[in-house]
């Protein structure tokens, strides 16, 4: 348990299990549960009935905070921001908060301004603005 | 934050469903048994989408059962402390309030809602600024900050704040 009481996302802690595994944004979430969901459709008519309660609020949760609805956009999303060279992590909190300032972007994920990395201000601005780009011409 | 995971379990299965449909069968007994569960280090599992490989069976001693070691991928959500992250209020009252992202329970203390927000009781209960410009109720949206987590082997609860730069309500279902 010691390992789990310094755990702070802030500052990128959440243990090398999850710093290593591959995070998912809202929007791509969504699509997986959708995805699932249908094949479960097929299989038996009344696929409400065999889902857990679990999968039902994820899903709910999913399609009511999802930024980007189109497969497409969600796809560009992640490839935008994996230019940055950021965690996982902070992708996905990026991608799913979409802040609009680089001020909120800094209190959002506030591991991006740690020292040893490359990111000024101006850089996290032409990211955000890249993101909005996306978020228009959807 | 949802991740996408490879995990192990040992599957126990009977014998009568070996046979050719036997990785078919361990396939829905580990989604019945995997699914919807939670555990404090991997948090909630949310859905199984695929199976990585099935080792090889060993025959338990004395019952006849077989344990295969099977290796799935899956969607999970795991809450962690300073993430942020926008969830659904669905309970408020004088302590503070309740809100759900996903399938996990968030508690904010009124000691950690601004302290220009005032409670007022009602069919409607809510939290509401001075000036009436800002108000959290049920259904609202809120963007928050997890501060602590409690983990049981069932469940896992955090604790959140909105008293910090950026939180707060995104949306107001009584404006909209």
């Amino acid at each position: 348990m010691s390992g789990e009481e310094e755990e702070n996302a802030a500052e990128l802690k959440i243990g090398d299990e999850f710093l290593k595994a591959k995070c998912l944004m809202n929007c791509e979430v969504a699509l997986i549960l959708e995805h699932k969901y249908e094949q479960l459709q097929q299989m038996s008519d009344d696929a409400a009935n065999h889902v857990s309660q679990v999968f039902e609020k994820s899903q709910q949760y999913v399609k009511r905070f999802s930024r980007y609805k189109n497969p497409d956009a969600v796809r560009q999303v992640r490839e935008i921001l994996s230019r940055y060279q950021l965690a996982e992590f902070e992708l996905c909190v990026l991608g799913n908060l979409c802040p609009e300032t680089v001020e909120e972007a800094i209190a959002m994920v506030p591991s991006i301004k740690t020292k040893g990395r490359a990111h000024d201000d101006e850089a996290i601005e032409k990211m955000l603005n890249d993101l909005s780009l996306i978020k228009k011409f959807e | 934050m949802f991740f996408h995971i490879v995990l192990e379990r040992n599957m126990q299965l009977h014998p009568r469903h070996f046979g050719r449909n036997l990785r078919e069968n361990l396939v829905s007994k580990l989604m019945k048994d995997v699914e919807g569960t939670c555990s404090g280090r991997h948090g909630f599992v949310v859905a199984i989408t695929g199976i990585e490989n099935v080792g090889k069976g060993l025959i338990r001693d004395g019952t006849g059962f077989v344990t295969f070691p099977v290796k799935y991928q899956c969607v999970v959500f795991r809450p962690f402390k300073g993430e942020i992250l926008e969830a659904v209020v669905t309970m408020v009252n004088k302590m503070g309030f309740f809100a759900e992202a996903g399938p996990v329970q968030i508690f904010v203390s009124n000691h950690l809602i601004p302290d220009d927000m005032e409670f007022q009781s009602g069919d409607m209960p809510n939290y509401t600024t001075s000036d009436g410009s800002v108000k959290i109720q049920k259904d609202s949206e809120v963007r928050l900050k997890i501060i602590g987590t409690r983990v049981d082997a069932t469940e896992i609860f955090c604790i959140g704040t909105i008293k910090d730069d950026f939180l707060g309500v995104i949306n107001d279902p009584a404006a909209a």
